[in-house]
């Protein structure tokens, strides 16, 4: 049983947190980039979480997190009509990248909140420790 | 020795436990699926504080129970779209309030040591 374990909790969150934040920072860069490397405009991307064991010994289900996968947004992209863009069709559309600037803003708010959370359980954590050297001092 | 050791060990190993449930609550607070997770607290320490009264030689002694793995519950509260249960807020609270009886737990324990430094000075 590591005891120590507990800190790698809360550093897996920050960490995932970290990269959700990434994601919606490039979608904000991106929001009106027509042209990728892999063509066509760019899509909103958004990352899944899921649970990590940390400790498979310690008997208390300690459990992490980590950034499963990284996933493209399917939904359509905005048609903006605009015949002297040079990425516009035959018919003077263009297409943007599906990205909602208000959702983006909403979930970057949920990634800060838990992000401060984590670090909030983090210093709580080392806290206890501390304390606990305490112990018998007079 | 007096239970007083006893019990006030007991209420650190369980305030550290639940306070490890809480943090991976925490961390898990937008992983799809995920349940929260907590330890019945109460109900474990009023069995071991109740295990003291023993007024009778005939009376059963009480045996420390001590909270375990086994005693840790899924939270029942509603889940979100995700399947996820976390609430925020909830667990923020709790483990504040579970780390300021981890705390009175330390300094009793203190405390206690001193009385018996001090009973042993003369």
């Amino acid at each position: 049983m590591d005891s120590f374990a507990i800190f790698k909790v809360s550093a897996s969150a920050l960490e995932a947190q970290k990269g959700r934040m990434n994601t919606i920072a490039s979608n904000m860069a991106n929001i009106n980039s027509t042209q990728t490397e892999s063509g066509g405009p760019y899509r909103r991307k958004d990352v899944v979480f899921s649970t990590t064991s940390i400790d498979s010994k310690d008997p208390v289900p300690l459990q992490g997190v980590k950034v499963e996968s990284v996933t493209e947004s399917q939904e359509p992209l905005k048609k903006v009509y605009d015949p002297g863009h040079p990425d516009a069709n035959k018919e003077g559309f263009v297409s943007l990248p599906n990205i909602n600037i208000m959702e983006e803003m909403v979930n970057m708010m949920m990634a800060s909140r838990a992000y401060e959370a984590n670090v909030t359980t983090f210093n709580m954590s080392k806290n206890m420790f501390l304390k606990a050297l305490e112990l018998g001092r007079v | 020795m007096d239970k007083g050791f006893q019990i006030l060990e007991q209420i650190i190993q369980t305030t550290t436990l639940r306070h490890k449930l809480l943090a991976s609550n925490i961390a898990n607070v937008d992983t799809p699926g995920y349940k929260a997770k907590d330890l019945p607290f109460n109900t474990v320490l009023k069995d071991q504080v109740m295990g003291l009264s023993r007024t009778d030689a005939n009376h059963l002694a009480g045996s420390p129970v001590q909270a375990g793995v086994g005693d840790v519950k899924d939270e029942e509260r509603a889940p979100w779209e995700d399947g996820n249960n976390v609430s925020l807020d909830t667990e923020l609270s709790r483990m504040t309030e579970n780390a300021l009886l981890y705390e009175a737990g330390t300094t009793l324990l203190s405390k206690k040591i001193q009385m018996y430094k001090n009973a042993l000075k003369r």
